[in-house]
């Protein structure tokens, strides 16, 4: 489950190179990008049926926070 | 000896080339694998394909298949098999299509359908997937789409085609913008009229008194597949490097009046 999250979020943020851990940042990442947001929002919404609000996303900050979000 | 200067170059660089079967497309993998390139070629027509990989340099490098474009989870797998096999993509010319020429009243939803589905998804998917993570080379590349004069000047019974390449003009913008962040450079080229099996039983090609009216529009008289493949060469290369998002018109002058 965490590992298939981990995945999914590599390929929507586009991340080749290094590994994903629950307390990183992810817009730090150097791969962040505006597109990669919208990536993001549309895993969540396929994968997980979850959809999040802008205002929402906002304040998740790390990586552990996106994944608390689809334990909802 | 120092290697010559040629900042045409495509060694070390795997191509993928659709629509390679016939025409154009076919004359750009014989001009691509001249310059050194490794080939990915797709189409529908295995006979046809087949005959391009005898055409080719170095004919057992390269690697081919026979796929209609439209089975979009096949085209996922034979793409992944040959980045396996090849090494990442470096280039993508997107040359595949179909042509008409067909007067609005005849036209049928259908139509369109067809149209869009072989001319703009099938491009559009094939550029998805050879930038899917893990395909496209790290370093970044060039990928092409095949517009057409007919995608931004007007043509009796053209409307239908005509959309579909203004589709791909447009397509290309965008992509440039997006993809850019990663060094792949999109850019669209605009072939006036060369006589190839998409076009040769069509009345401006068959009908010899069209014939003539159309070679007239062109300036330079009709083209041949090398003129466009020499343009995709360039497209390709290193010596673009700084050419994004253009549409590079090769037409004999056909549009310049
Ligand atoms: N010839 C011209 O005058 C001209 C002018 C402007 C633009 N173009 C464009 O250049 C491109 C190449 O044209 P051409 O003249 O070489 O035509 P062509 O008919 O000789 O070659 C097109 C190739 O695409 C392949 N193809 C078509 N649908 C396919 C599918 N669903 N899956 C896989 N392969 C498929 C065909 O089998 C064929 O081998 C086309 O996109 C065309 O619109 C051509």
């Amino acid at each position: 489950m965490e590992q298939k999250f981990f995945d999914l979020l590599k390929e929507a943020i586009e991340i080749e190179d290094h590994d994903v851990n629950m307390e990183d940042q992810f817009r730090e990442y150097p791969e962040w990008s505006s597109l990669a947001y919208l990536s993001i929002i549309a895993m969540l919404d396929e994968e997980y049926d979850v959809q999040i609000e802008e205002a929402e996303f906002k304040k998740l900050r790390t990586v552990g926070d996106l994944y608390n979000a689809i334990q909802k | 000896m120092e290697k010559q200067f040629n900042p045409f170059s495509l060694n070390d660089k795997n191509i993928v080339i659709s629509g390679a079967a016939s025409g154009i497309g076919r004359q750009c993998a014989i001009t691509c694998s001249k310059m050194g390139a490794k080939l990915i070629l797709l189409d529908l027509n295995e006979a046809g394909l087949k005959e391009t990989l005898q055409l080719v340099e170095n004919g057992s490098e390269h690697f081919s298949a026979v796929i209609n474009l439209t089975d979009y989870n096949k085209v996922e797998e034979i793409i992944s098999f040959a980045v396996e096999k090849m090494g990442r993509i470096s280039g993508l010319l997107n040359c595949a299509g179909i042509s008409t020429t067909l007067p609005l009243k005849n036209a049928k939803p259908e139509t369109l359908d067809k149209f869009f589905q072989i001319n703009v998804y099938t491009a559009y998917f094939l550029t998805q997937t050879v930038c899917k993570m893990g395909n496209f080379s790290k370093e970044g590349g060039s990928i092409v789409f095949f517009s057409s004069a007919a995608g931004q000047y007007g043509e009796s019974g053209k409307s239908i085609y005509g959309m579909t390449k203004g589709a791909l003009y447009s397509c290309a913008k965008s992509l440039a913008c997006e993809l850019s962040r990663k060094n792949i450079r999109v850019n669209s080229i605009s072939p006036g009229v060369i006589v190839t099996p998409i076009n040769q039983n069509l009345p401006h090609i068959a009908d010899p008194e069209l014939r003539k009216q159309t070679e007239a529009l062109h300036l330079l008289g009709l083209g041949n597949p090398e003129d466009i493949a020499n343009a995709c060469v360039y497209l390709l290369s290193d010596a673009s490097r700084w050419v994004t998002g253009s549409n590079l018109v090769v037409d004999g002058g056909y549009t310049t009046r």
